[in-house]
Formats: structure tokens, sequence, C-alpha cells
């Protein structure tokens, strides 16, 4: 699969014509049994495209048409077979803007409603981290396949409510965490199995930022919602009622490619965070540290901030042979290759021999780039960072009927962890994972 | 400087010789920054950028690199030259097309060439361009600045015993072998590598080769027909023909680097009065001949001095 999934990435999946075809190839990549022994959550992908007939049409609710509700809008628009029927939000310029993009579809305040619509076969749900248990469990009530955006759910407790209430459904239940439908990261996954770096000894990765994480806030005028006000409602991420700020907002993203690549979930952890530079009534740190421990002795090492930007974001996973930079999709040996003399020059210093090395001769030059500067993972990258890929699984997983294998647990492992960092630095002290978790 | 650096210490602990390590890769990332002419945030593509428009007046360090490379210019009478590029150009865009430029093409890009045209202001420490084509290129001569400025710099730590080599092209020692009177170095035959066609003792010296090569190192594999590593001779304008290579040894690494270039652009009978400005020189020129479908390295011409 190797020649296979390097070239996923070197088709842009652009309109709806393109996509079709896209997903045509992917579902050959997807149907390689290799690929799926390690990614069993690619399983729906094997499936054929399905076509403009209503009988193969799967019709979705959005539940949140926010920044983020939109990017998924923006795909599903663009996906085979399936009908954006309903669109729900509690704000009403939200509601409105979303509407005015999909034709027929009904617009919902309130998403119990729209959860009673008859012939709704899933719901997304793009909305505040404290929000997304109750929608989960009252879907699957419902009896709707499910995608939730990441991060899981805003306590342990709700992670455990969310995958109960899942086990032995038959529904789809989906997680947004994109990469993990990703060309760039399925590559680096392949190498590190494949074993170019070695044993996975550490992995480091941080997403820094910036700017103070606000949306702007328009002039609130009247506010019928429950809410206590509208900068609370749209700056969200800030507050602690809603969400945990960095960690389930961002780091969940690396904690799951962590999870994923060393095949476990942390056993513990313990990390520092704190307000030291945003001190503008926000309630969620504006940096985070964190270490997390694996049972097998190796740790990811976390941290996220928004007052500097300079190192960007990136995940490193680091082998006694070599290191993957797996959001820029570069792999750096750790020995480049020694000249062929030098080997032979010191080998005879240590045995006493004095000889003459051939060595001399026109410069050695890199035969390929990667020797000095590192290799990229795929041909070309898209502008879709796995969020294409990953409406067209949910879709699919739809049709079929068929649960999606693996991804809860991916779910719970990324959520139980952000979940873990973020309670070690409030209670400042270390965090084991909750015994007797069932993923 | 697109190649790799290897550096072997003898005879001092290995915490030491990591830290030595450490300093030399600083110095030598340090020295590609200033000679680079493809990092353009650095001071050489600056100069290349402005210096047909105004005069330049590059940092220090760029500066003295300009004199030294001017200096042996005049002292090899014009065979070693860093203006080379726009003819280097010329003949690497024909030949990737398989064709020879024109003959007007070739006067016209040598018009463009030439130390001659690059002036100096000594006392404002300016360089100005005659021609907006030019362009300096110090490929020829960096490895061998760096190499002795490391070699300087460690023999200054106390290290007796070492051996450098930049991409084998450049290779400069310090004392001799631990196990012998002087570190021998072989020239591999380029299309048998595990052979040695000539051997160089060098003792406190260094070893620069350049040449024509059969293989297209870039690819990794053997061009069709094409010579990769193109040296122009700066006389007539044109490459130089067929496989060869020239091996020059000399106390300096600057002087071997330089030497290997300007020799090799230059008719025998006239190498002898090019090297009565040097001293403690000795070189030997391979030349590689088809036969059966192989090639067989001939030692064409050797000094020594």
């Amino acid at each position: 699969m190797n020649s296979e999934s390097s070239s996923l990435s070197s088709l842009e999946p652009a309109g709806r014509a393109q996509r079709r075809e896209f997903l045509k190839r992917l579902a050959f990549v997807a149907g390689s049994s290799a690929l799926l022994a390690d990614l069993p959550w690619w399983s729906p992908l094997r499936a054929a495209p399905a076509g403009d007939s209503p009988a193969d049409r799967v019709r979705v609710g959005l539940i949140g048409v926010g920044i983020r509700g939109n990017a998924l809008l923006a795909n599903l628009l663009k996906t085979p077979g399936v009908e954006v029927a309903a669109l729900c939000d509690d704000y009403a310029p939200h509601l409105q803007a979303g509407l005015a993009k999909v034709k027929g579809a009904k617009g919902f305040a309130d998403y119990r409603q729209m959860l009673d619509m008859p012939g709704l076969d899933g719901v997304l749900i793009a909305t505040p981290l404290y929000l997304h248990a109750r929608m989960c469990l009252d879907a699957f009530s419902a009896g709707k396949h499910v995608f939730c955006e990441k991060s899981l759910a805003y306590t342990i407790e709700e992670c455990q409510a969310i995958a109960d209430a899942h086990r032995g459904s038959r529904k789809v239940f989906q997680i947004g965490h994109q990469r993990m439908f990703s060309p760039a990261f399925l590559r680096a996954f392949e190498l590190v199995r494949d074993g170019r770096i070695g044993p996975i000894t550490q992995i480091r990765a941080y997403w820094h930022r910036n700017g103070d994480w606000r949306n702007p806030v328009p002039n609130p005028g009247p506010d019928p919602s429950p809410f206590p006000s509208l900068e609370r409602r749209l700056n969200w991420r800030l507050y602690l009622a809603y969400s945990r700020g960095l960690m389930t907002e961002l780091a969940s993203h690396h904690m799951q490619v962590a999870n994923w690549f060393l095949a476990a979930h942390p056993v513990s952890c313990a990390g520092y965070g704190s307000i030291n530079y945003w001190k503008d009534g926000r309630e969620v740190y504006d940096n985070v540290n964190v270490v997390y421990r694996y049972a097998n002795g190796t740790h990811v090492i976390y941290d996220s901030l928004i007052s500097n930007r300079f190192y960007g974001l990136e995940i490193q996973v680091m082998g006694p042979k070599g290191t993957i930079e797996a959001e820029t999709g570069r792999i750096f040996a750790e020995d480049p290759p020694p000249a062929p003399g030098i080997v032979q020059l010191v080998n005879g210093i240590e045995r006493g021999f004095f000889d003459a090395v051939p060595i001399g001769g026109p410069s050695w030059v890199p035969e390929l780039k990667k020797d000095t500067k590192g290799s990229t993972l795929v041909r070309e990258r898209t502008s879709d960072d796995g969020t294409a890929i990953s409406m067209a699984a949910f879709v699919n997983a739809i049709r079929a009927g068929e649960p999606i294998p693996g991804m809860m647990e991916q779910a719970c492992r990324s959520g139980v962890s952000v979940l873990m960092g973020h309670a070690s630095m409030e209670q400042q002290q270390k965090i084991a994972w909750p015994e007797g978790f069932r993923e | 400087m697109n190649t790799r650096f290897s550096v072997v210490l003898a005879g001092i602990d290995a915490e030491k010789a990591e830290a030595l390590a450490a300093a030399v890769e600083r110095e030598l990332r340090a020295q590609e920054r200033t000679m680079s002419r493809f990092d353009v945030e650095g001071p050489l593509a600056e100069l290349n950028r402005r210096a047909a428009k105004e005069a330049v007046e590059p940092p220090e360090e760029l500066w003295e690199i300009l004199l030294l490379c001017r200096d042996y210019w005049e002292r090899t009478g014009g065979a070693f030259d860093i203006t080379l590029w726009p003819l280097n150009r010329l003949w690497r865009e024909h030949l990737e097309q398989g064709e020879e430029p024109a003959e007007e093409t070739i006067a016209e890009a040598k018009q463009q060439t030439g130390m001659e045209r690059v002036h100096f202001n000594e006392a404002a420490h300016t360089v100005r361009f005659e021609n907006p084509e030019m362009s300096v290129d110090l490929g020829g001569f960096g490895k061998g600045f760096a190499l002795e400025r490391v070699a300087g710099n460690l023999r200054a730590q106390g290290v007796e015993q070492a051996f450098l080599s930049f991409g084998e092209s450049s290779i400069a020692v310090l004392g001799s072998h631990p196990h012998g009177p002087a570190w021998p170095v072989g020239i591999a035959d380029m299309f048998h590598p595990t052979r040695t066609v000539h051997t160089f003792h060098l003792k406190n010296a260094s070893l620069s080769s350049s040449g024509t090569a059969p293989f297209n190192r870039m690819e990794g594999r053997r061009a069709q027909g094409q010579i990769i590593g193109q040296i122009i001779d700066p006389g007539s304008g044109r490459p130089i023909e067929g496989y060869r290579t020239m091996s020059v040894a000399s106390p300096s690494a600057m002087e071997a680097e330089v030497l290997s270039t300007a020799l090799l652009v230059t008719p025998e009978r006239e190498r002898a009065a090019l090297l009565s400005g040097f001293s403690r020189i000795s070189a030997v020129e391979i030349v590689y001949q088809p036969h059966e479908g192989d090639f067989i390295p001939r030692i064409q011409w050797q000094y020594e001095l």
C-alpha cells in the first residue's frame, strides 16, 4: 500500500464530480487488507462512491453552524450521495447564513426538534464541548448515526457514557479527528510501522499560535437564549463551563495521533498550565505543558501556547533511526550515510592498520535532497487535511449501515487523554488513566 | 554547500571530540551562510542581486573572501575565476537539451564574466559589477576556505591528529595517521571506486580534487552522454572535455582548492609556470579513456615541488 497511499495526495477533491473520481480511486486503496489491519476506520471507504439516485442518498442534519460546522458543511456539499436535510443552531445569524447555503434544508433552533424530524439518517455535531455528550446520547436514543466533532466530551464520565450508549447499538459513530483520514498522516504511520525510524522512543507535539483566540462578538441586541451572554456563546472556548481550552480544542488532535501511533492510551500524565499573557477575563490557560507516560516507558510531550507562533504546529515522532514530522510531512534519517572511505579509515585506525583509503575524487553531492533536508511523505499536499475523506467515510458507513471499527476507541483515548491533562494542570498532580474505563 | 562533511579526530577523548565536532559544525554553517549563492537572505545572494545596479558593501568576511579570490585570479593568470556562472548556466541549459550553444552566444556570455569586470573600491570596501548579468559563485573556493578555517581552529584547540573531508573532494589533515608517518589518501578510480589510482601522503596538508564525472550525481544514475560537474575554461568559454580529474596537495586547503580547478583549465605546457608562484605543491591529473565498454584511468600529468 506504500505506493498507493502516497498517490492519494495527487488527487485534489475540488468539486463534487472530482470528489467522486477521487473517492473511486480511494476505494482501491482502502480495500487493501494491509491498510485495514492497521486502520480499520478506513473500511467504509472501500465502497465505490454513491450515484445520484434517491435510493443512494443519505440524509443528514448538522447541529452547530459555526466555524467548524461550516467547514463540515462545505465538504458535505461536495460529497456524493448525501443530502443536508436540516441545519440547527440556537444562534440565529449562524443558522440563517447556513440555510442560505443549502437549498431546501429545514432550520431548527433546538436540536431535539431536529432529532424528531422524520427521514433523518444521521447528525453531525459541531457544537461547544460541553454539549457533545447530551447531543450524542439524545441522537443515539433517537436512532441516529452520529458524527461528533472533537474532543469527545467535557468529562471522562461523559466519554464513558457515550461509549456505553454506542456499544452494541449498530449505529455509526465517528469523531472529528480528521488526521485519521489524512494521506500524510497515513503515510507517516506506514513509515513508522515499517520500521523506518525504529521503535518510537518519544513523541513531541506542539501547537503554537499568536493571538487572543477570540471570535468577534457583534453588538448583542435582544438575546433570548439560555446562555448568559453573547460573548460566552461565541467565545465558549475561553470559559471553563463550556470547554477545557487548548487541551480539548487543539491538543486532542495530536493526542489522537500519538495514541494511534503508539497503539495505546497513556497510563498517566503530569502538567502545568497558566494564564501568563492573555489576562483578559478568560478562564482557560493560554499556555499548557503536559507530559504523558505510556505503559512501555514512552513519553509524549505536549505543549501549546497562544502568545508565540514561531514554531507553529507539529508532531515529531522520534526513534533511534529517524524523525517524522507529520504535520509538514517530512522524514529525517538520524544518520546521513557515512562516506565509505571514512568508515574504512576509522576501522583502520581502531584496528591499528596503516592503509591508504581510496577516498579522494570529484565532490560527493547528495543523490537526493532527503539526505540533507528530509524527504516529503506525500508527493503533493492537498488543501484537504482529511476532513473531505472523513465526510465520505461517515456517509458511506451510514449507507452501508455498518459501524466504523476502531473509531470509538480513538475517540475515547484522545478525549480522555486531554481531560487527564487538564485535570493534572488544575490539581497540580499526576493523573492516572481512569481505572476500569471501557472504550 | 550541498555535500557531506566528515571529521575523524584521533587520540582525544570522546567527550572533547564531540564538543569539537559541534564547534566545527557551527563554524561550517556560518561559512555556508556567508558563501552560498542560494541562500536568498545571505550576503552573497544580496551582492549578486544588487551589485550591477550600485556599489555594494558586503560584510567584512565576504569582502575578505572576494579579495582572496581576486588575488588567486591574478596569481593563476585568470585560470581561477569566480565569475563564470553565466557560462556555466549557458552550457548546462544547452547540454540538457543535447545541443551546444552557438559561438556568438558563448561570446556574449563571456562578456558577462571575468574578474576584471568586478570593480573593487578598496577605500570604501564596496564591490560593483560592470555587467547586469554578472554573478559571483564561490562553489570552487568555499570548501577550501572553510576547511582551512576549521583546520586552523582545531589546531588552536590543541588537536594534533585529524582527518577532515568535505565531500571527499576537499581533504585536510592535521599531523599524521595514528599508526604511520602521514595520512595516506588514495585517489579513487571513479569507475571502480575501490581501486586507487594514485596515493598522496599528507602531513599537515590538504588535498583537493576537481574534475568531470560521468554520473549524474544529483539523480544517482549514469547520465546519457552528459558530463556532470562541468568545468568551464574561462579562456575558451567552453567546458573541458573528457572524464578527467586534477588532484592537488598543498599546505593550504584554499590553494589546493583553487589550483585543482585552475590547473585543469590550463594547458599542460603552461602549468609549471603557473605553479612557480606557489610552493610545496604536488599534483596529479588522471584521464579516463574508453576501453572495451569500460574506462581506464591513466596518469596524464604529474607535478612535484
